[in-house]
């Protein structure tokens, strides 16, 4: 198993996906923190300030209701507290697309690049294969969450301070939100091996998880509020979206509700690891039945 | 220390017997892909120490049944197995058997140094096998190269190093000719006789059948799918022999062919000076000449060779499923 691992992890080191994989995750966390940093400038400011750099000055010209939708955004988002969970989780939003596409390429690679032959030579115990796979992917996912939140608690913390904020580090609410971002991409590592196997199509793997996870939750929200309003007039049935991954994901990492019907976020991860754990066990049954020519 | 004589230390400790020795059994195997059978009830044995060729016409089988013997298509009846042990129960299958087979490939944009250091790393071999079989294989001067430069003879010299990474007992190629240039062919040829002197197990597919011949000791015809012949490539041929036509040069053609008929004989006068004559053997047309007096310059059997063989015996059957 450690071989198998270890064989994983070189043929990574040894392909153009290991620095393509570490720049899009050092891209993307750069980016997000940039991203969340104006937005937490914006809100950490008094509600005046906030108010005069959302009218571009003119703060006495704004209708009331409008007044009244920033008075709300601000209300929410003023807190020391919450921008630090947001701003160290920056590298979540891209992140756990990254993992769950590196998943996907882990696998789908060996049928693509027509390795599957010259691998099962080696290993003919398929499923473990797969699980060598899923070890070396966890590891690079975890070595990924480990570089993007040390450069977003770093910048973060450092932003924090000069704006007069504590840093939040060792505030029970910022901590589990770290934690929870290292369980998303770990759970969406499980999920990418487990979609690759069932999907070995690389093109068409990466594709699909990829327009589930961007367009996932917004299908979602809109398909359960058309069955609320249509179908069944329940609160239940809008708490059901959860039942889609990146929907899971959000309830999962979200510090407040993610949605007003949203379920606790203990749900949002069972949801994902089942999800996860399906796919693996129905992808490898797949794999074991397929012949590879 | 030499490949070889690693090998012979191994060998106590292989499995299929104290001896290392491992042949390759097939029984009753069958592989059905839909309406298509495409292979059908195939029952063939493979010994060690000898060269046995693996021959059929296109779509005739041969690589489903060499994926089927190592595990990668799953049988819709019957047993292949290796020393007594399906390929996917042997618990070190590199180290007992290497393979190289068609569309098998490495990653386009790994170099073939990496391809087979990925390889000894999964398997726990030494590293220093990836070394020690590009240069075996020659290839040393590409090994830090990526696949994807490679031509069709580099892939298939680096095919033959990953089957050779575990210093196997048994060796399976999938047309490991192909695309090697004439050198390349006599060195697979020397390297592939050689591993059979020492007692493994070498079963080697191809097309090319004058190479076939010069190679192998033993052949497996397949057609359709279906055992055609097994046998040694002399048994297999010497059927063919009997009756096989003579060709005889002579300055006076006419009256060597009466002499000829009237011995019984089939005569026919392609040109001025050669004659080709069947139903009566060399030596006698030899002793027929003299005795009617008639100088012979040239006399010989038009020997059937291997490519005689598998035409006629795969004939019925060769047609593309
Ligand atoms: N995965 C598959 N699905 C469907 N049919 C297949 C599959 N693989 C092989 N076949 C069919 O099985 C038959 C045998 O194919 P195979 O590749 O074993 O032949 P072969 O003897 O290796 O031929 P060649 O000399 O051309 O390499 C062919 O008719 C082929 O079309
Ligand atoms: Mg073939």
């Amino acid at each position: 198993m450690k071989r198998l691992v270890h064989a994983e992890l070189f043929k990574l080191r040894t392909t153009n996906a290991w620095w393509l994989f570490a720049l899009a995750i050092l891209a993307s966390t750069v980016t997000m923190l940039v991203v969340n940093g104006i937005n937490a400038y914006s809100l950490l400011q008094p509600f005046n300030s906030f108010v005069n750099l959302h009218s571009h000055g003119h703060a006495g010209s704004i209708p009331a209701d409008f007044l009244a939708h920033l008075r709300q955004e601000w209300t929410a988002g003023h807190d020391g507290i919450g921008q630090a969970a947001m701003l160290y989780t920056s590298g979540q939003l891209i992140g756990v697309l990254l993992v769950c596409l590196l998943g996907i390429v882990m696998v789908t690679s060996e049928f693509y690049q027509q390795t599957a032959t010259f691998t099962f030579l080696q290993t003919p115990r398929r499923s473990a294969v797969i699980r060598g796979k899923l070890v070396a992917a966890l590891l690079v996912a975890g070595l990924a969450w480990l570089v993007s939140t040390v450069i977003s608690v770093a910048a973060g913390a450092a932003f924090l301070h000069s704006q007069g904020y504590s840093t939040g580090l060792g505030h029970w609410a910022v901590d589990r939100a770290i934690l929870l971002n290292l369980a998303a991409y770990l759970l969406w590592t499980l999920f990418g091996i487990g979609f690759g196997c069932l999907v070995r199509h690389q093109l068409a793997a990466t594709v699909s998880a990829t327009v589930l996870y961007l367009i996932g939750a917004t299908a979602a929200a809109t398909v359960f509020e058309l069955l609320n309003t249509y179908v069944l007039n329940q609160n239940w049935v809008l708490a059901a979206q959860v039942v889609v991954p990146p929907v899971a994901s959000t309830v999962m990492v979200s510090a407040t509700q993610a949605f007003e019907q949203s379920p606790p976020a203990w749900v949002g991860a069972v949801v994902l690891l089942v999800w996860s754990l399906v796919a693996i066990r129905l992808g490898d049954r797949r794999l074991q039945r397929h012949d590879i020519t | 220390m030499t490949i070889h004589a690693q090998a012979s230390e191994r060998r106590h400790t292989a499995p299929g017997g104290p001896d290392g020795q491992s042949p390759i059994v097939v029984r009753g195997l069958t592989k059905q892909y839909g309406e298509l059978t495409a292979v059908d009830d195939l029952t063939f044995t493979v010994t060690p120490g000898r060269v046995t060729g693996f021959l059929g016409p296109n779509g005739a089988g041969k690589t489903t049944t060499l994926r089927m013997l190592l595990g990668l298509v799953a049988p819709t009846s019957g047993t292949a197995t290796i020393g007594d042990r399906l390929y996917a129960d042997l618990p070190e299958p590199t180290r007992v058997v290497g393979a190289v087979l068609e569309a098998s490939s490495a990653h386009r944009g790994r170099t073939g140094r990496n391809h087979l250091r990925a390889a000894c790393i999964a398997t726990g071999l030494e590293i220093s096998r990836a070394d020690a079989t590009l240069e075996m294989v020659g290839l040393m001067a590409a090994a830090d190269r990526p696949f994807k430069g490679y031509s069709l003879g580099m892939r298939q010299r680096l095919g033959i190093a990953s089957a050779m990474l575990g210093d196997p007992d048994v060796l399976i190629l999938d047309e490991p000719a192909n695309g090697l240039d004439p050198e390349g062919i006599r060195w697979m040829r020397t390297l592939l006789q050689g591993l059979a002197s020492e007692g493994r197990t070498v079963l080697v597919s191809s097309h090319l059948l004058s190479e076939m011949q010069a190679l192998a000791d033993e052949v497996v015809i397949v057609a359709a799918g279906r055992l055609a012949r097994q046998g040694s490539i002399d048994d297999i041929i010497a059927p063919l022999s009997i009756g096989a036509p003579v060709q005889v040069s002579t300055p006076q053609p006419e009256r060597l062919a009466a002499a000829l008929r009237s011995a019984g004989a089939t005569v026919t006068i392609p040109n001025g000076t050669a004659l080709r004559v069947l139903g009566i053997e060399e030596s006698l047309i030899g002793d027929l000449a003299f005795s009617v007096g008639v100088p012979v310059h040239r006399l010989y059997t038009e020997t059937p060779d291997l490519e005689d063989a598998f035409l006629t015996l795969t004939h019925a059957e060769a047609a593309i499923r």
